[in-house]
């Protein structure tokens, strides 16, 4: 499944176009990823031995050993990343794909990275989280001169302290991470580690966001806060690969939060613990249980759970905002409007309009309505009982019995024991609850209420038919 | 022998005068040439009541469907009376000529005269010999006079018709931006009516219904502005149709401008343009006309300055102390202290007129151009409008669309959008409303000065044909 080998000869040439072959002679030469499907993991073909991770729509980089040391070669160039089935973006990333290859080593390993800066302006690469000599710190200007287009840099030091970080540019910083320019780091215990549990499985995303005019495909580096896209790996659900796991297997996701607030990270059906940040392994006794946790901006957080219950769980930022795709920020609640004759008037008009949103927003996961080229539907993914109503951040942990260690195969929609769906009543009604007198507002009467009550009706559905 | 040359004289005059004679189509034929040069076959002016009543009939049959442009100006030709009544002037100038064509009146003198006892009657019978003489050129000068009346109708009508043409572009256009208002409308009204029923649900404040009820009372007023236009370039129309009651209502119009002529139907370069108008102008021709009678009036001039003053005249004198004279008598003035001022005159109109047909040329070929520029520019834009304005604004609406059914952009937007649309379709037709009436100027520029009721008497002003002084 790996096409790493045969991408080499490949990719040399691309490089060979903006780099001068002598200055490349003695690089690795730079591996190419073009598939944003999510591959297996790499195992380690030399060096010291680790249990690899699995980068959800990603890849982890090849590396060449050169007497002892770790020798990887990044390649900062535009690339083209489908975000999902039909919406392609044009983003700045490394070898290939945004983010970049993910950098698995092991604690104590000396790791060479040499970086080709083929992007139009200069860039450099900051390792997050790493103690590293301050002139490898990545920081233009203050630690380090910026890697000039065209030219190559090299970053060496040793990756002293296991745990999840990342890489990303602290050069047109604003710029260069609106366009992508990210990747994960992650360094795998040296040995069995008191903090560090072996898992089964290993996963690990960066949050980004993009904000991408629908039917445009180059993100707006300018938006600070309005972002529309919301993407784990710039890659947005239904694009996003399912979190395949086996019954009871011991899972470990590392997330990284390189977007601009915080994510609230919900997990379905298990409860897990933070065992694990960009500062380190948590200590035992400051782990609880949760089922949400927040990655804060800048963070990094890495989740442990026992997948000892079966099905397909929802895995997802709880901003509920954040489980859509692009939509517009500025379009009036419709709910409960009716559009009767004035829906015929406008069709006059604009011969193709439909009613939409007059009973809230759900009609938008069902309508097949054409969108503007390249644009993501707000929501479209389907499940076996219908439309999901999300899209973002958003993904499912699928828990398999049948399913065999180091397989991530999608194993389909999970098959529910008899008896165990929610489903229709079919009984007789129970009489609705009444709370006692004394309670409510009459405890505490409000003061300064206005002269005149407001009248609020709330509109039920009324029967089954829908007029307009 | 002594009553021989008044004899002579008066023979002679009733012989020239049987020359003048009414015409029998009122003096129309010139002006009914030069409509049928400039506007087609169809172009006729109605003169007796026969005319009017076959005008009447095809008026009714052209009302009858909507009006093409082609049919309004025939109609306005056929119907519009001030173009009846200066029809009606011309036979009045047509009489005019005749009566200039007929014998001058002869003149009787009685003189009653005493000396001592001696009273002296003195009788005498004159005519104007000179007048006589001149008869021809009187004659040539009415008939200049009518040949300018002719013109003057006739550049009457074809003003008419191209004054018809331009309102009636004028009112279908304004008929499309009635219908197109009133889209707009229809546009505007839906946001609000949505709005009504948004914030009845409680999904919209007060501030956002206000504003959705703002674009509908603003359309509202956009469609009375449109009406009140239509009024004014329909009653335009019906003046220059001359229509009224019952035919006015019946008055249809097509619901859109013809379209815009493709390219090579229409001869886009015209280097040959100035040529064509010196050719075929009335300003210009008239110009040439009284530039070249002036000429012949400058050697006429050589000769009028004798007899002109020449006067014949029988006398009878009689006396109660002799016998009765009788006689003749022949008067000349002596244009002693003249010193060829009459020939001066002469030949200083001649160069006016000269310089007045140069100028008015000059002025022809200015106007034809600025016409032409500005009806080769009214194409482009209105061909802009049509091929890159208007498909990029439909294009526009449907983004629109796509936006709104990814719920990208909310309806609100999407009708204010289709608002904008529709008012753009306006400014279409706008370009459209001008290249036709450029298209009237130009054709307007190549008969006469643009702008300005088509008068070819460019030489307003200046005395008329110099023989008319001739007889004091």
């Amino acid at each position: 499944m790996l096409s790493r080998r045969h991408l080499l000869g490949a990719s040399a040439a691309v490089g060979a176009a903006a780099v001068s072959r002598v200055a490349l002679a003695a690089l690795p030469e730079p591996v190419l990823q073009t598939s944003p499907d999510t591959q297996p993991p790499l195992q380690p073909p030399d060096g010291r031995p680790y249990n690899p991770v699995v980068t959800l729509n990603g890849w982890t980089l090849p590396w060449r050993m050169n007497n002892g040391v770790k020798e990887f070669h990044l390649v900062a160039e535009p690339v083209v990343r489908e975000m999902t089935p039909g919406f392609k973006a044009h983003l700045w990333g490394y070898n290939g794909q945004s983010p970049g290859p993910t950098i698995e080593v092991v604690e104590g390993d000396r790791v060479r990275i040499f970086v080709t800066n083929r992007l139009p302006e200069s860039t450099s690469v900051h390792w997050h989280g790493q103690r590293l000599p301050n002139g490898m710190d990545g920081v233009t200007g203050l630690t380090q001169p910026a890697i000039p287009p065209g030219k190559t840099f090299v970053y060496e030091f040793v990756a002293r302290r296991p745990g999840t970080f990342m890489y990303h540019p602290h050069a047109d910083e604003m710029v260069q991470m609106a366009m992508g320019m990210m990747g994960l780091w992650i360094t795998h215990p040296k040995g069995r580690h008191p903090l560090i549990a072996e898992v089964d499985r290993d996963f690990c995303f960066l949050l980004n966001a993009y904000d991408i005019e629908p039917g445009s495909a180059t993100p707006k580096v300018m938006t600070m806060l309005d972002f529309n896209l919301w993407t784990w790996n710039s890659r947005i659900f239904p694009g996003i690969s399912p979190l395949v796991v086996r019954h009871n297997d011991r899972v470990r996701i590392r997330v990284g939060n390189l977007t601009m607030t915080n994510h609230p990270m919900h997990l379905h059906g298990h409860e897990f613990t933070v065992t694990g940040t960009d500062g380190g392994p948590v200590p035992r006794s400051a782990r609880w249980p949760e089922v949400t946790t927040d990655v804060a901006v800048g963070q990094m957080r890495q989740i442990e759970f026992l997948a000892d219950e079966e099905g397909d769980w929802a895995f997802h930022c709880h901003k509920s905002h954040h489980t859509m795709n692009a939509m517009g920020h500025d379009v009036p609640t419709m709910i409960g409007v009716d559009h009767s004759g004035v829906a015929r008037q406008i069709t006059r008009l604009i011969p193709d309009y439909m009613v939409m949103g007059e009973r809230g927003m759900e009609d938008m996961t069902e309508m097949e309505m054409p969108l503007p080229d390249n644009t993501a539907a707000m929501m479209t993914g389907t499940g076996p009982f219908g439309a999901v109503g999300m899209g973002g951040m958003f993904s499912v942990v699928k828990v398999r019995r049948g399913q065999r260690p180091g397989d991530y195969r999608d194993p389909g929609w999970f098959t529910h024991p008899p008896g165990t769906v929610a489903h229709e009543f079919g009984g007789t009604p129970m009489p609705a609850a009444q709370a006692p007198a004394s309670s409510g507002p009459a405890a505490m009467p409000a003061a300064g209420q206005p002269a005149q009550p407001v009248e609020v009706q709330v509109r039920k559905p009324a029967g089954g038919g829908h007029a307009h | 022998m002594t009553r021989a040359p008044a004899f002579g004289v008066a023979a002679a005059a009733l012989l020239l005068a049987g020359c003048a004679s009414f015409s029998p189509d009122g003096a129309m034929g010139p002006v009914q040439d030069t409509l049928r040069q400039h506007l087609g076959a169809q172009a006729t002016v109605p003169r007796t009541d026969d005319d009017q009543a076959a005008a009447q009939q095809r008026a009714a049959q052209l009302l009858a469907a909507p009006l093409s442009p082609e049919a309004a100006v025939e109609l306005a030709l056929l119907n519009q009376r001030g173009l009846q009544a200066a029809v009606q002037s011309l036979a009045a100038t047509e009489a005019e000529r005749v009566a200039a064509g007929r014998l001058p009146n002869p003149g009787f003198s009685f003189g009653r005269l005493r000396r001592g006892d001696e009273l002296e009657i003195e009788r005498g019978l004159h005519f104007s010999l000179g007048r006589l003489l001149t008869l021809p050129l009187a004659r040539e000068a009415a008939a200049q006079r009518l040949a300018q009346a002719q013109a003057q109708v006739a550049g009457q009508a074809l003003q008419l018709a191209f004054d018809t043409r331009k309102a009636w572009v004028q009112a279908v256009a304004a008929e499309e931006a009635v219908h197109y208002s009133g889209q707009v409308l229809q546009a505007a009204q839906a946001s609000a009516e949505l709005a009504r029923r948004m914030a009845q649900v409680g999904n919209f404040n007060k501030l956002q219904q206000a504003r959705e009820q703002a674009f509908q009372a603003d359309a509202a007023l956009a469609v009375a502005r449109a009406q009140q236009a239509r009024t004014v370039a329909r009653e335009r129309l019906l003046r220059l149709l001359g229509l009224w009651g019952e035919a006015a209502a019946k008055l249809q119009l097509p619901t859109r401008l013809p379209p815009l002529p493709a390219a090579d139907t229409l001869q886009l370069e015209r280097p040959g343009l100035e040529a064509d108008a010196i050719a075929q102008r009335l300003d210009v021709q008239a110009a040439l006309a009284d530039a070249r009678q002036r000429a012949s009036g400058f050697s006429q001039a050589r000769v009028d300055r004798f007899v002109s003053l020449l006067d014949v005249g029988v006398v009878r004198n009689s006396s109660n102390e002799a016998p009765t004279q009788r006689g003749w008598e022949l008067s000349l003035e002596l244009p002693l202290f003249d010193a060829g001022a009459g020939n001066v005159r002469a030949e200083a109109l001649y160069r006016q007129a000269v310089h007045r047909a140069a100028e008015t040329a000059v002025n022809a070929r200015s106007q034809v151009r600025e016409a032409y520029a500005a009806w080769r520019s009214a194409y482009d834009i209105a061909h802009h409008q049509r091929d890159q304005v208007l498909p990029l604004r439909a294009r526009i609406a449907e983004e629109n669309l796509l936006r709104y059914n990814g719920m990208l952009i909310g309806v609100f937007e999407l009708l204010a959008d289709a608002r904008a649309q529709i008012a753009g379709v306006n400014t279409a037709i706008e370009s459209l409303r001008d290249f036709w009436l450029a298209q009237a100027e130009l054709d307007q520029a190549l008969v006469g000065p643009p702008g300005s009721a088509l008068s070819p008497t460019a030489t307003a002003g200046s005395p008329a044909a110099p023989t008319v002084e001739a007889g004091h």
